[in-house]
Formats: structure tokens, sequence, C-alpha cells
């Protein structure tokens, strides 16, 4: 056989395989990343409940089921967060997933603290900020409004384990 | 540095005779471009890996959910219907690769001796195949994999003695359901890719060890009558070396022309799924009695020839025909000792490939013809309801047909009915009939039918009979409907 076309052939194999392997590949790995080049989930604003009923002084948890469209299901999400009020007009919300690594946390009564139980997390109430802890940032707080004596929380939820506060999608 | 990870790869791994004995053997002079298509289906099934990996990381294998998750990877993963696309065409253009790639060796006389088990080993490919495809287009679970999978299952149910058996395992239950689904993904990825993979390895190990059939010429000068004769071993080892005298290696002088076609199939089906994308019907429906569902094209002479049959010979045909085709295919190389190896040597072979190409040929071609998007069916197909017969009836009594038409028959002054079903519900017709003038106030023709016209009986009945008409749509249709009522009430 002679060499000319043997380094043609040669040559042929090499941009062939590369060229249909990208053909193929490339468009297979863009789909497998999708999810990373997916926007952001918008806020949705939430009812939390009559202004009138939400308890002053002590923070309040509010849980409350949402529908959400997950990947191709259609479901019921469950989501919770913590109101916080001191006069009844100005409210103090933050999202119910602990900065650390996403764990739900409770109100330490006596301490007058939020407090992580997954990696003893402690947050202020009144700034959201860290008190102690392996937390990389203060809680997450969220808008609020109120429309005709009810509370409005636009609820969003952000990743966890950063010190910048970015939206999850 | 590239250098000496190779050198300490290559003292553990042996890398270089692994090369040598791989890709720089000696091969057969003089390999036709027809001997690429072995290769080109080993590449398209690499493909169908590749992307079926992806698009199982974003599929539900469950009646609830199939369907939806298929519209996700159509509509919401990037790239997400080109995936769907290749795999989709990545499918067909494999069962042809695999078909030429048998019409091949079996033209060139390559399954006979020293090849026998190679064959039999490619006849269980090609019945992995089919069992991918088969098992494949369920999956999305539209109406066309619902009714396929019902009609194809059936037909299995029609076996002889182990029919009812075969079903239910099939089905994993008496009918099509969630177990089916389940059992059908379970196949498609699981089972069917390890034993697809298991037996291809072999197929190729024996390729290396016997190496390529030459030309049919090289090993029929000369040679013995029959590859039973007990010189003939000894006469093939002698004729095959000669064919690798000239120095022809299996890299780059095979590889490359291997390479350039595969290379050309991918772009076709890349282009394909490019501009075509993989279709997807409604989602499956079992209630729909105006569905006809149709099979991929290569289960259409089948489908074809048992339209040709009469009914009590249909298990007869619908089994019996791919039965005896793979017991031939299986027996052929066991049976077959002539030692001719050229097509036009062997009268009896050539024949029998025309037969089976010639009859399947022309059963596509008449399973193709009839799928045109003209063949209207104006009813649905099943008997009319007595509601339904008493609103044909009325049809024809008040002269409908003076201004529509059905299905070809009436007059093209106003609007052709044959599909009206596929567009509007029963109870839109209704309100539409008793006054056209609610609808669209420019409505001049046609007359008002509400009291004391026709009662609201009579046109529920009417109604009824015209929301049955849904004359075929072409192929890739979806039925669309256009209810909108109108919001202010009405006098």
């Amino acid at each position: 056989m002679n060499e000319a076309r043997r380094a043609f052939l040669k040559w042929a194999a090499t941009i062939g395989s590369l060229f249909s392997g990208a053909l193929v590949g490339l468009p297979t790995l863009r789909a497998f990343l999708s999810p990373a080049f997916r926007p952001p989930a918008t806020k949705r604003w939430i009812k939390a409940g009559e202004v009138d009923q939400i308890e002053m002084g002590v923070p309040t948890r509010l849980d409350f089921a949402e529908t959400v469209n997950d990947a191709w299901v259609e479901t019921r999400a469950l989501r919770g967060v913590w109101i916080y009020t001191e006069d009844g007009t100005e409210f103090i919300v933050y999202n119910g997933q602990c900065t650390h690594l996403g764990c739900s946390y409770a109100f330490d009564s006596v301490a007058k603290r939020f407090e992580c139980p997954c990696h003893h997390g402690f947050f202020d109430l009144k700034s959201g900020a860290v008190l102690d802890g392996p937390p990389p940032r203060p809680l997450d707080r969220l808008e609020t409004k109120v429309e005709n004596g009810v509370l409005y929380v636009a609820y969003q939820t952000f990743r966890a384990g950063i010190s910048e506060q970015i939206p999850v999608a | 540095m590239l250098k000496a990870v190779f050198e300490w790869l290559d003292t553990r791994l042996g890398l270089r005779a692994l090369k040598s004995v791989l890709l720089d053997r000696e091969v057969p002079d003089r390999l036709t471009w027809w001997h690429t298509l072995g290769s080109a289906t080993l590449a398209v099934f690499m493909v169908q890996v590749v992307t079926g990996i992806v698009l199982a990381t974003y599929y539900s294998a469950s009646p609830d959910h199939a369907y939806n998750s298929i519209e996700y990877i159509q509509q919401q993963v990037a790239g997400g219907s080109l995936l769907r696309g290749i795999h989709h065409w990545a499918a067909s253009a494999m069962v042809i690769l695999i078909l030429a790639h048998m019409i091949r060796v079996f033209s060139m006389g390559a399954y006979k001796y020293p090849r026998e088990i190679n064959w039999l080993l490619g006849v269980g490919l090609f019945v992995l195949v089919m069992g991918f495809s088969f098992t494949g287009y369920l999956l999305p679970w539209d109406q066309k994999a619902y009714w396929a999978t019902a009609v194809g299952t059936s037909i299995a149910g029609t076996t002889p003695i182990v029919g009812s058996g075969l079903v239910t395992i099939l089905r994993g239950g008496g009918e099509l359901g969630a177990a089916t689904l389940s059992r059908f993904y379970a196949f498609h990825v699981l089972w069917l890719p390890g034993a697809l993979g298991l037996i291809v390895a072999v197929h190729l190990a024996l390729v290396v060890k016997q190496g390529i059939a030459p030309r049919p010429r090289a090993l029929e000068e000369g040679a013995p009558p029959r590859t039973d004769d007990p010189a003939y071993p000894e006469y093939y080892r002698g004729a095959y070396a000669a064919t690798k005298s000239t120095g022809t290696r299996f890299y780059p002088d095979i590889v490359g022309k291997d390479i350039i076609v595969a290379t050309l199939v991918v772009v076709v089906i890349v282009l394909l799924a490019y501009l075509r994308g993989a279709p997807l019907e409604p989602p499956a429906n079992p209630t729909d009695t105006a569905y006809v569902p149709t099979p991929e094209w290569y289960f259409l002479p089948l489908y074809q020839l048992l339209k040709l049959v009469p009914g009590s010979l249909e298990s007869v045909v619908a089994v019996g025909i791919p039965t005896i085709l793979m017991v031939t295919l299986i027996a052929l190389p066991l049976f077959d000792r002539r030692s001719t190896r050229n097509l036009l040597h062997r009268p009896i072979a050539m024949a029998g490939l025309g037969v089976i190409l010639g009859g399947a040929g022309f059963l596509l071609g008449s399973a193709l013809r009839e799928e045109g998007p003209d063949a209207v069916v104006a009813e649905v197909g099943r008997p009319l309801t007595s509601v339904e017969r008493a609103g044909r009836a009325l049809y024809q009594s008040q002269k409908c047909s003076d201004c529509h038409t059905i299905a070809g028959v009436g007059s093209d002054k106003a609007p052709d009915l044959s599909e009206i079903g596929l567009h509007h519900s029963a109870a839109w017709i209704h309100s539409f009939v008793e006054a056209p003038t609610r609808f669209r106030s420019d409505t001049t023709e046609m007359p008002t039918f509400g009291p004391p016209t026709l009662s609201h009986t009579e046109i529920e009945e009417l109604a009824q009979y015209l929301a049955s008409l849904r004359g075929k749509a072409a192929p890739g249709v979806r039925a669309e409907f256009h209810d909108t009522f109108p919001s202010v009430p009405p006098r």
C-alpha cells in the first residue's frame, strides 16, 4: 500500500473520530450539564398570615406547602420561615434553612437566639448575624410586604455553605 | 514526560504488545468498502450508549411521569430535543447497518468455515437490536408507544401453547401498565446492553483471532468443494495466508476507511436529528378509539403482511414467519457447507436473499404508501352508538351535505367536517349548531338550528355524531382543540 494513501487514512482516522466524537459528545455533555445553565428561580410571594395574628416579641415558625414544578413532576414542597416582629408593623423574616448546610434551625427562648442543631451554629434574633459556630453568612432575610392586613413573604432559597448569598435555581 | 508515563504504563500493561496484536496485524488485501459496515454498526452502538445514558438521567419509568419527563427533555433540558433526536435516528441507523452488514457477510459467504460461530453471535446481536427497538419505543408512553406495544405483545400472545404465558411475562401482568413500562425500561437499559456488550466483545475478539474474511474469490480457486472436507482447513490456511502477503495492516489501512464511513453515518444521524428531531405523539390514551397505531418502519413489513392474511392464519404468519427466518439464519452456517463463497456462484442463496429482500421491500413500500396523509378514515372505526346514528340521520335530513363535506362526500361551500372531532368537543359543536352567530358574527351562511328548527336532544345527537368524526390526521399532526365558548351568555 502506498505511503501517501496510508498517511491520508491515518489523518482521516484521527480527524474523523475527533469530529464524530465531538458531534455526538458535545450535545450529550451539554444536555447532561443542562441544570447548571438554568436561570435561578424567581421569588414567589407567599401569604404568611394576618398581621394581627402574629405574636409580638417572640419569633414564630411558619411552615407552608408550596406547589412547585419539580422537574417533570408537579408536587407540593414543604418550606419553612421564621417571622419576628416587635411592633406588628416591621417584620423580619428569615428563610428556615441554616446558611451553613441547610438544616432546619430552632429558636432558643432562654438565650434569645437561633440555634442550628446540626453543627451548633448560633444566630442573632434581630440581625440574623452569626454569633458562633461554622455558618459562613448571616441568616437569609426575605423581603416582606403587608397588604390589607395580610403579611406576604417573598420566598426564595439560597445556596448553603458559602459566604455569598446566591439564589438556588 | 509523556514518554516516561507511557514507558511506566507499558512495562506494566504491555501496551506495545497490545498495539501490535490489535492495530499492526496484517489483514487480507483489497478489502471492499462493504467491509466497513460492521464497524459502522459498532460506532452507532457507541452513540446509543452515550446518548442513552444521558437520556436515562432525565427519564422516569412510570406511566404517571414518563410522558412528562420526555416533554421535560424536549423543552427544559439544554439540547435535549437534539439528544433525543440523535438517539431516535441512530436507532434506525443501527437496524439498517446491522442488516446491511448481515447481507454483506451473507453475500460474500463469510459465515462459512471458520467463522460459523461468529455468524451465530451476529444473529444473536441482530435479535438484541430488534429487542432494543421494541422496548425503546414504549418508553415515551405516548400514543404510538402504547398502541404499538399493545399490538406487539398481543402478537406474541398468539404463539401456540406458550402464548398466554409469554404475553403475561412480557407485560409483567395481564394488561399494559406500570409493570410493563418498568420492565421494558429495565430490559432496555440493563439486560439488553449487558447482553449486547458481552456478545459484541466476543464477536470482535473472534474477528481479531480469525482475521477479517477476505473477498470471496481468494478462497474459491482450487478449493475442495465442501468445507467439511478433511483437506479444507489445510487449503484455507494456505489461501488465507496468501491474501495477507501484500502487507496491508489493520491500522491505518482498514481503520481509516472504517472511521470515514462511521463519521459519514454520524453526520447523517445528527443532521436528521437536528432537522427532524424525534416524534412525540399525544400521551397514551387507552380509551382512544380513533387512533390507528403503526409500528416503526422496520416492523412495517410484518405489520403489512398481517393485513393481507385471513384472521385464521394470523398467528401462523405473525409468529411463524419470524421464527422461520430465525431458524434459517441459525441453520445457515451449520448446513451450508459448500465452499463456494461468491454470491454469483450460489444460485439458491441468491434466490433466497432476493425473495426475502424483495418481499420485505414490497411490503414496506406498500405500507408506506398506505400511510399517506390523505387516507381519510371518516368515522371512528367502531360502530356508531345509537345517539350518533340518530345524529347521522339528522345530518342527512337537514341536508348539511349541501354545504359541508365529510370524507370527500358533499359540497365545498362550507368547512370540511371530516376531522371536526379532532378540533372540537361535542359540547362546543352543540353550542355552535344551536346559534352560530354567538361564535362568529360574520357567519352568515350557516343557519341557526336552535329550537324550534331542532330540539336540544336532536342538536345533541348531531353534535355527538360530528364529534365522532376524526379523519386520520397526517402523521405527526397533533389534534388541537379550539373550544372557546362565547363569554356573553345567549339571550
